[in-house]
């Protein structure tokens, strides 16, 4: 119950776009099986190229599947892979990171370097360049990505660890004599993972996009999965005669993307004191009221 | 007092940074000789950036030294390692100035000193509970605190419970750096009278760094004085501020401002000018030199060594037994201005 | 005392809204600075002294709404109340100002020299290149060694002194008529301190400014101050020249505080003394004396009313205490 209440006043103080979108994204994503009004991939050629209507309110594509359905299934295809991706990634990157940032001297030195290299490669060339070599396939796509992704969380891991074993609460430790694995399980891992999720949420939107990237070129997402970027490829050859089947998702897509950069971001800022709002001003003016007739 | 052994005995410690200007090195601590005896406080002073963390930080292991040695009872820690290194050093512990920084603020307070006691192999629940109790007991803290967390808790309170949680694990010496200077001044006694309480009762050592001169005095029997990565002047609290012998030991009690106005009335030109060199490229001899009042032109040429002018009472200044015979500090002849020798 | 009066606060409150709650760290405060006067304000941290000084002058973080009551007289303009565009012209200009943390008001990227000189461009009306000889002159003013090769220096490459000398210059280089120092030495050594303390001095006299100094350290008000006003939880405990206050206190808290003041003929190792308790954390107004439940001296009454503000046995201290003047002479705290 405190949990809940702090969680909501917390969220409360973020932007509100970047809540909805991202909370309609992650309930659309985890719930999509019971939620899509037709079977996302019964195609009915009869069908096909439909306008909106009671029976698919957001019309058929060019072989008769419901569009709703499909965008939906979308969100779900997507929220998988991301977490896949990051979870590996974070994993990865986070123990790199730590390591890094607990040993210092030349294990960082060495790790570092190996992080700086894979930094210095644009993600999308590294995903390229793994699925070109492993093939395409699902698991494949996760692997490249999450490659790809690994080294820039290591970087901002071993950033947050080194300023938090600085902390003197860790120094004290350290003075008390804690063992090493004390000192990183209990207290380095769970303050380093805690800021490293925050900047994982802005990741989060690059993450989809480069799915959606991937499957629009055929390397990611195969048929007849349904995802938001191999709806585009579909729809694309009907670019005139029926526009709305493109532009749907990449409407989601980029709602999706832009939200969780927003949320990443003011998360981030979420130190900086913004003004009151009237409500609250009204408030504390009548409790301070209260005091001058006192 | 001399024939008491000492419980920490530094030997000419060195430890320095890599520098912002590359390629050269800051000696924060450079060369330093100190000792504990059981039970007694000993102050450390000097203005900042003059090492005196550096000197602590390096004594418990958070810096590394790059040459020297620390005893503790006779024991080279610097010829141990891993495992028996940590427990060895446990004894010394280490109180920091900042006493919110210095707790974790996910974890209860009762919760962080149980974990000191965790550390030390405590493991039963029973006889922690009744630990956590004595210690926040010697501290002067009610037994309710345990469930709070720091951010709960007023700053000298924190202090308190730092101060239990260093206990907790049975030192032998104390450093403490600068516990008391970010607390309010209706506080400080408090919190002062701690320590002098617990050296008292527990025998603790404890190393007292600080910049607020007139602390120390009172609170120590023995005083370091630190300028520039260096021990200026050592002696007893009595001789080192009743008969000041160093030229910079001199300055720095001159420039103590006094709460009585009418003392301060009397008061003509600040007793040190300009700010403490950059210990990048301190000068060569005397390190106090380009501020000193009596510097003349062999300051320039060597390191003046410690001068013994009392028992325990030593200046490493070339003047020290003038200054202590005559009480008087030797002017310069006007031509020969500190400024112009050190190009 | 001919000289003119610059100042005149007369029963400021300042309520602060924030999202989390209402304070009232300022409450019922009246003091007054003439020129060339300096006027010590000395209390422990959270005592209200920055709100009382910066509230004011638009000068609080965004996120916290500030209401004003009581009327602050600065040279006949009223400024509670006063619109923010006429506060923005005095503020750097006819009212220099100084803070605790150098290096968070200087800005990291640009030169001193820059600093220095927008000030006079902005107030001043000066071109840019008069600007940069007048900041040569105010960085020979504050008696930088080495000015010219200064200016072109950023503040990172200061020692904390030195920053201070630059905030210094800054906060005088439109001559203001008032100067409001927060903390300025607290940072410093005491080695600096008494170097800063000099300057500022030297400053006064040449510019004859009103000085208001906050501290929280008695050797700064001996050592620069006239008058002292001590607040202990967002009040006036004690006010009158430093000459009486801190040789003969009157209030018990500025008794407490002068006596936990190590002296010269305290033994090494005696205890320290001081004041028991700690002091309240602040929100609304405290219904009696704010500091009753740590006074030794405190009766029933100091519990339940709020004693006002008057004068003891000397006509220019006064104290809010009701039994500072049933006392024929206040110096006594023994406690030993
Ligand atoms: N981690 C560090 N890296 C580089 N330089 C340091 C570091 N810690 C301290 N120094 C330098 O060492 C000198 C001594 O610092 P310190 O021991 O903190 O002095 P004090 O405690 O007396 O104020 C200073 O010049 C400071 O800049
Ligand atoms: N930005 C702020 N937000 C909320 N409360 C504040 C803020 N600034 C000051 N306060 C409150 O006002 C009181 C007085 O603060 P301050 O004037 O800074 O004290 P001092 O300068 O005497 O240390 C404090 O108790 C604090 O709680
Ligand atoms: S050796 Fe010379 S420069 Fe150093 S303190 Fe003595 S007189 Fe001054
Ligand atoms: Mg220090
Ligand atoms: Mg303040």
């Amino acid at each position: 119950m405190k949990f809940l209440r702090e969680f909501l006043s917390y969220t409360s103080s973020l932007p509100r776009l970047a809540i909805w979108a991202v909370g309609t994204f992650l309930f659309l994503g985890i719930f999509a099986p019971w939620l899509t009004p037709h079977d996302p991939n019964a195609q009915n050629l009869l069908q096909a190229h439909l306008g909106p209507s009671f029976a698919h309110w957001l019309g058929t594509d060019h072989v008769g599947r419901d569009t709703l359905s499909r965008l939906i299934l979308s969100a779900r295809t997507s929220v998988v892979g991301m977490t896949l991706v990051l979870v590996l990634a974070l994993s990865v990157g986070v123990t790199i990171g730590t390591v890094a940032g607990y040993r210092r001297g030349w294990v960082e030195e060495g790790l570092m370097r190996i992080v700086d290299v894979g930094l210095a490669m644009p993600s999308l060339i590294v995903a390229l360049a793994v699925i070109g070599i492993f093939g395409t396939g699902y698991w494949n796509m996760i692997l490249a990505l999450a490659l790809a992704w690994w080294p820039g969380s290591a970087r901002i891991s071993r950033a947050v660890a080194v300023n938090v074993m600085n902390r003197p609460h860790i120094e004290s430790l350290r003075v008390l004599g804690a063992s090493p694995a004390r000192i990183y399980f209990h207290h380095l891992l769970p303050a380093t993972l805690g800021a490293v999720l925050v900047y994982a949420t802005a990741d989060a939107g690059a993450v989809a996009l480069a799915i959606a990237t991937l499957s629009f070129l055929g390397l990611g997402i195969q048929p007849p999965t349904p995802e938001w970027g191999q709806m585009l490829v579909d729809a694309l050859p009907y670019l005139e005669s029926s526009p709305r089947q493109v532009i749907l998702p990449g409407l989601a897509l980029t709602l999706a993307v832009i939200g969780f950069n927003l949320l990443g971001e003011s998360i981030a800022l979420n130190r900086v004191p913004t003004p009151l709002s009237r409500k609250i001003l009204r408030q504390r003016r009548i409790t301070a009221a209260a005091w001058k007739k006192a | 007092m001399s024939s008491t052994k000492s419980v920490l005995r530094v030997e000419n410690l060195v430890t320095r940074f890599k520098s912002v200007e590359r390629g050269k090195w800051v000696k924060a601590v450079d060369g330093v000789s100190i000792e504990l005896r059981p039970g007694e406080i000993v102050g450390l002073v000097g203005e900042s950036g003059c090492g005196k963390s550096t000197l602590g930080r390096s004594i418990v292991g958070l810096e590394r030294p790059q040459s020297g040695r620390i005893l503790l009872d006779d024991i080279d820690l610097s010829g141990l390692g891993g495992r028996k290194l940590r427990e060895t050093r446990r004894a010394i512990q280490y109180v920091f100035q900042d006493p919110y920084a210095s707790l974790n603020d996910r974890q209860t307070i009762g919760e962080a000193i149980t974990e000191a006691l965790v550390i030390i192999g405590i493991h039963d629940r029973t006889r922690q509970r009744r630990r956590v109790h004595e210690l926040l007991d010697q501290v002067g803290l009610p037994d309710t605190v345990a469930e709070r967390y720091p951010r709960e808790l007023s700053g000298g309170q924190r202090q308190r419970v730092a101060i239990a949680r260093s206990l907790a694990v049975e030192p032998r010496v104390l450093i403490c750096d600068e516990p008391v200077s970010a607390l309010d001044l209706s506080i400080r006694s408090q919190v002062m009278n701690l320590f002098l309480t617990l050296q008292k009762d527990l025998g603790v050592a404890c190393l007292f760094i600080a910049h607020d001169l007139a602390l120390v005095r009172q609170a120590a029997s023995r005083v370091y004085v630190m300028y520039l990565g260096k021990i200026v002047e050592q002696g007893t609290s009595l001789d080192v501020y009743e008969r000041p012998t160093h030229p910079y030991t001199r300055a720095l009690l001159a420039s103590i401002p006094s709460a009585d106005p009418r003392i301060e009335a009397t008061r003509e030109v600040p007793a040190l000018l300009g700010d403490i060199p950059s210990p990048t490229n301190p000068p060569s001899g005397c390190r106090f030199r380009t501020r000193c009042p009596s510097a003349v032109e062999a300051c320039a040429v060597a390191e003046p060594p410690t001068v013994w002018v009392g028992p325990g009472h030593g200046a490493a200044c070339i003047f020290a037994a003038q200054i202590r015979a005559t009480e008087v500090v030797p002017q310069p002849e006007p031509q020969r201005l500190p400024q112009q020798l050190s190009a | 005392m001919a000289s003119k009066e610059i100042l005149r606060v007369s029963d400021l409150c300042v309520d602060l809204f924030t999202q989390r709650s209402v304070i009232r760290p300022v409450d019922g405060v009246s003091y007054s600075v003439a020129a060339g006067e300096t006027l010590a304000i000395v209390g422990e941290s959270g005592s209200g002294k920055t709100v009382l000084n910066f509230a004011p002058l638009g000068l609080m973080p965004t996120g916290v709404n500030v209401d004003l009551s009581g009327s602050i007289l600065f040279n006949d303009t009223e400024l509670v109340g006063i619109a923010e565009p006429a506060l923005r012209k005095l503020r750097g200009g006819s009212i220099g100002t100084i803070f605790q943390d150098p290096m968070s008001a200087l800005n990291p990227a640009r030169t001193i020299g820059r600093q220095i000189a927008e000030v006079s461009e902005l107030h001043m009306g000066l071109s840019s290149s008069q600007a940069e000889s007048r900041a040569l002159d105010l960085l020979k003013l504050v008696r930088m060694s080495d000015p010219d090769a200064r200016l072109k220096q950023y503040p990172h490459e200061l020692s904390g002194g030195l920053r201070q000398r630059v905030m210094i210059a800054i906060a005088v280089a439109a001559e203001p008529q008032l100067l409001i120092a927060d903390e300025p030495t607290t940072a410093l050594d005491v080695t600096v301190q008494a170097q800063i303390i000099a300057l500022l001095k030297d400053l006064q006299k040449r510019l004859n400014m009103a000085i208001v100094l906050i501290t929280h350290d008695m050797g700064v008000v001996a050592g620069i101050a006239s008058r002292v006003a001590v607040m202990y939880a967002g009040r006036v405990a004690e006010y009158g020249p430093v000459g009486d206050v801190l040789v003969e206190p009157r209030h018990p808290y500025t008794m407490g505080l002068i006596d936990a003041i190590p002296r010269a003929d305290d033994a090494p190792g005696s205890l320290f003394r001081g004041l028991p308790g700690a002091p309240p954390i602040l929100g609304a107004p405290i219904p009696g004396c704010a500091f009753a439940p740590r006074c030794h001296a405190a009766i029933e009454s100091c519990h339940i009313t709020r004693p006002a503000l008057v004068s003891t046995v000397q006509p220019l201290v006064s104290a809010a205490c009701p039994i500072i003047n049933k006392h024929n002479h206040g110096g006594a705290y023994v406690q030993h």
